[in-house]
């Protein structure tokens, strides 16, 4: 990233305003809906968390740039300005106070999509040098080294001993002409390996041939998250450029929110062009496999549990269905917390507030809307499909005294997986 | 000036004047939007866009139950607002001539009676409105004189109609003046403030929509 | 009785009994405590062996394991360091120990805290490219002979 500049941020901003976004700033009623949708107003009480509100500066870009009336208004010095310390006094309204959850933009009667606007203001906030230091510093990383949290490939080396060792299963390491390409992200890898495991297992149940690639292991998009496309670019590159040369069918995204967005959505209008491969979140990976009967369940969880939708794969992901088909084989006691599905809240951190040491606080507040949720079932154990959500949820329910398990689905469904094909004998190394 | 003068003039040139700046002030906005153009997006679908659009354009004319159960009394007065309003409007008798000389063709009137409760009702949900955006801290601190100015337009041909209908005030003629007026100030400014959200909600919810539909997920 | 590889391994913890599988679990964790520099690791072993304890210690001694474990976790996006993480996954260990009944799943805490405790041993192969996974198994297998022995 170049210098930063208020101008810069400007014009990052102005770059950003399309047809789109012209029309929701026109459409605005300052109706006030949208806050009531935001877990940071409805927990804080703070309007200045109102979605609308947060993309303020845009706003006032839009009107003095691309309308005759802000051209007017700006002549006669009736216009208000972006400077120095707009983005500071928003700064926070855009990183610390929003996870992209999208809610906001379900509720507008008039139809804005509030949050996406929100990732593009985001664009000028880094270009001016007002993005959080957490995620200036997981970009880095993530250019530098390849994964945000600095994990390299003899790490991952390692973890993928450890499995065979258990195991027995191996993970391939640039299978050419796999089906699948799996991408990790450096959460999982870090915190959760289970989820490796699980996929080797159900992969080798399943028959299905897959592999990860040594230069782009990293699911995880810290440029979607700071708002610098050329970050996005370059990451999302990575991983096309491993598809691409591996020759895959299907380029698996996991347990994570912001990388299915990310790789799935995002991706294409990055590089410019479409992919050759399809993308699919591995929950839609799993549910196939159980639909076409190429991996079977046996037993299940009689707890009760709920099941946390992660933003990005539900709401703006589209993927629902798949996880509640998948939790209704191996659950005998899955209820739906109110609002479950699209509308369901955010766990608070997504959008790289997690990342944001300074946000700490406004997002343990937040957590307060998944609590009421989560109180009012009383259920045993919380499932989910996102390293990070995990992580939250877990700080939350620890900071409120909750003894709720999180589990990850794919290591749960692992868990009562029917595994009939063997495998290669766990030789002792001498 | 005298009534007379006054009316005429505003059923003359000031309605001519208006009704100019209006469709060109509304055309301007339109284009503006427009000119901005969309990139296309490269990502795989899971499903159409058009289609999408269209939906949404309906759908959120629906509030979702979560936000309805939190906000009733405001939402369920923006509908009595809009509705009452576009009645007026509408279905009101001599609004359809008038309108007939426009279009060529008009449509069956409802009962003067009905309209003018219409009226009474649509000037109450402003009151409402109004009530409502200064109490509750949200709106308020979005409010802008934009906001407040948008107000004032819209109540004032709806309740000087309501009073030259009743009598109210000041003569037939004068009032009927004053309300042709205020028509005419609605007309010039609305295209200068969110009330250009007549037309652009529509764009709004397409764009949204055809995203949403093109991926396959709610909108 | 000789353990030499993880399918007897596994069954062997899967024939003890809750209060046994605490044990060995703690045991195994043990092993790799060097690993892990958070005081509350070794407290929470402490709860975990002791058959006397009371339900509020125990209720105590869980919430402290877990915001010690939480505490340890590498932040999303924050730059990773293998050898404090070695630390997340030894306090991950004395969870499992400490886990209520039932709560393991078809894993048992003793099977859970062993694999735990060799993702910990991991955790330096991953920072320093030495394999020292082997070295854990091995370990883990004495002490559970060890421990059927006595």
């Amino acid at each position: 990233m170049s210098a930063p500049s208020v101008e810069k941020g400007i014009q990052a901003i102005k770059a950003q305003i399309d047809a789109p976004v012209a029309s929701f700033f026109s459409a605005c009623v300052h109706c006030g809906l949208c806050a009531e949708a935001c877990l940071f107003y409805t927990e804080t009480g703070d309007p200045k968390y109102t979605p609308i509100n947060k993309v303020e500066p845009m706003r006032r870009i839009w009107e003095r740039e691309y309308t005759l009336l802000g051209k007017a208004k700006a002549a006669l010095g009736l216009a208000k300005d972006v400077d120095e310390g707009t983005f500071t006094e928003w700064e926070t309204l855009v990183y610390d106070g929003c996870s992209l959850c999208g809610r906001c933009s379900l509720v507008c009667p008039v139809g804005n999509d509030i949050s996406g606007m929100i990732r593009k203001i985001r664009e000028g906030f880094a270009a001016a040098g007002h993005a959080p230091e957490g995620l200036i510093g997981a970009s880095k990383r993530a250019v530098e080294i390849g994964s945000p949290m600095g994990v390299k490939l003899p790490a991952v080396q390692a973890q993928i001993k450890h499995l065979r060792k258990n195991t027995g299963l191996d993970v391939p390491i640039d299978a050419k002409g796999a089906e699948y390409l799996v991408l990790l992200s450096s959460m999982e890898i870090m915190n959760f390996p289970e989820y490796l495991e699980a996929i080797a297992r159900i992969m080798h149940q399943a028959g299905k041939t897959w592999t990860i690639a040594s230069k782009a292991f990293e699911a995880t998009n810290s440029g979607v998250q700071i708002g610098v496309s050329d970050i996005a670019k370059l990451l999302v590159s990575r991983v096309v450029d491993a598809a691409d040369e591996l020759g895959v069918k299907t380029v698996i995204s996991p347990e994570c929110g912001h990388a299915f967005t990310a790789i799935r959505w995002d991706g294409a209008n990055l590089i410019g062009r479409p992919y050759g491969f399809e993308v699919k979140h591995i929950l839609e990976v799993l549910d196939e496999f159980v639909s076409q009967g190429l991996i079977k369940t046996e037993g299940g969880e009689d707890a009760k549990l709920t099941y946390h939708d992660p933003c990005q794969i539900a709401r703006k992901g589209g993927v629902v269905k798949q996880p509640r088909n998948l939790l209704n084989r191996i659950a005998t006691n899955f209820v739906e917390m109110e609002d479950a599905g699209e509308m369901n809240w955010c766990c608070g951190g997504g959008g790289g507030v997690s990342a944001n040491e300074r946000a700490d606080e406004v997002k343990l507040t937040a957590f307060n809307r998944k609590k009421s949720q989560l109180q009012a079932l009383g259920v045993d154990t919380l499932v989910t499909a996102c390293a990070n959500c995990r992580l939250v949820l877990e700080e939350g329910l620890e900071e409120n005294e909750m003894d709720i398990p999180i589990v990850g689905l794919t290591e749960m469904l692992a868990e009562y997986l029917v595994e009939d094909k063997p495998r290669p004998e766990v030789k002792e190394e001498a | 000036m005298g009534a007379n003068e006054l009316l005429s003039w505003a059923r003359g040139p000031g309605f001519d004047i208006a009704l100019i700046i209006f469709v060109g002030g509304m055309l301007l906005r339109l284009l503006e939007i427009l000119a901005l153009g969309k990139k296309p997006d490269l990502s795989p679908p899971r499903g159409s866009g058009p289609k999408g659009g269209v939906e949404t354009i309906l759908t959120r004319m629906l509030p979702r139950k979560s936000i309805f159960d939190k906000e009733p009394l405001r939402i369920i007065n923006g509908y009595v607002l809009h509705i009452g309003f576009f009645t007026v409007l509408f279905l009101y008798g001599p609004h359809i001539v008038l309108f007939e000389s426009f279009l060529g063709f008009g449509w069956p009137a409802l009962p003067s009676g009905m309209i003018d409760a219409a009226s009474a009702i649509t000037i109450v949900s402003l009151g409402v409105a109004l009530a409502l955006r200064l109490n509750n801290k949200v709106v308020r601190f979005l409010s802008t004189k934009d906001d407040y100015i948008a107000w004032a337009i819209t109540l004032l041909p709806v309740l000087t109609g309501y009073m030259a209908y009743n009598h109210l005030v000041a003569s037939y003629t004068m009032m009927l003046a004053l309300h042709l007026l205020s028509v005419e100030l609605l007309m010039v400014l609305a295209p200068f403030t969110k009330l250009t959200h007549m037309f652009s909600f529509a764009m709004a919810r397409w764009y949204q929509g055809y995203q949403a539909g093109r991926r396959g997920v709610e909108s | 009785m000789s353990i030499s590889n993880d399918s007897e391994f596994r069954k062997a913890l899967d024939g003890l009994g809750l209060e046994q599988q605490r044990e060995v679990g703690s045991l195994f964790v043990k092993s790799v405590l060097e690993l892990s520099d958070d005081p509350r690791v070794a407290q929470s072993l402490q709860a975990a062996t002791d058959s006397e304890i009371g339900d509020a210690a125990l209720s105590l001694a869980r919430r402290t394991i877990k915001a010690a474990s939480l505490d340890a976790h590498a932040r999303c996006g924050a730059d990773g360091e293998w050898t404090d993480q070695a630390g997340y996954f030894v306090a991950r260990a004395a969870e499992a120990c400490l886990e209520p009944e039932g709560r393991s799943g078809s894993k048992g805490p003793a099977w859970k805290a062993a694999m735990s405790a060799r993702m910990a041993r991991t955790c330096l192969a991953a920072a320093s490219e030495e394999d020292s996974h082997d070295v854990e198994s091995q370990a883990q297998y004495q002490i559970l002979t060890s421990y059927l022995d006595a």
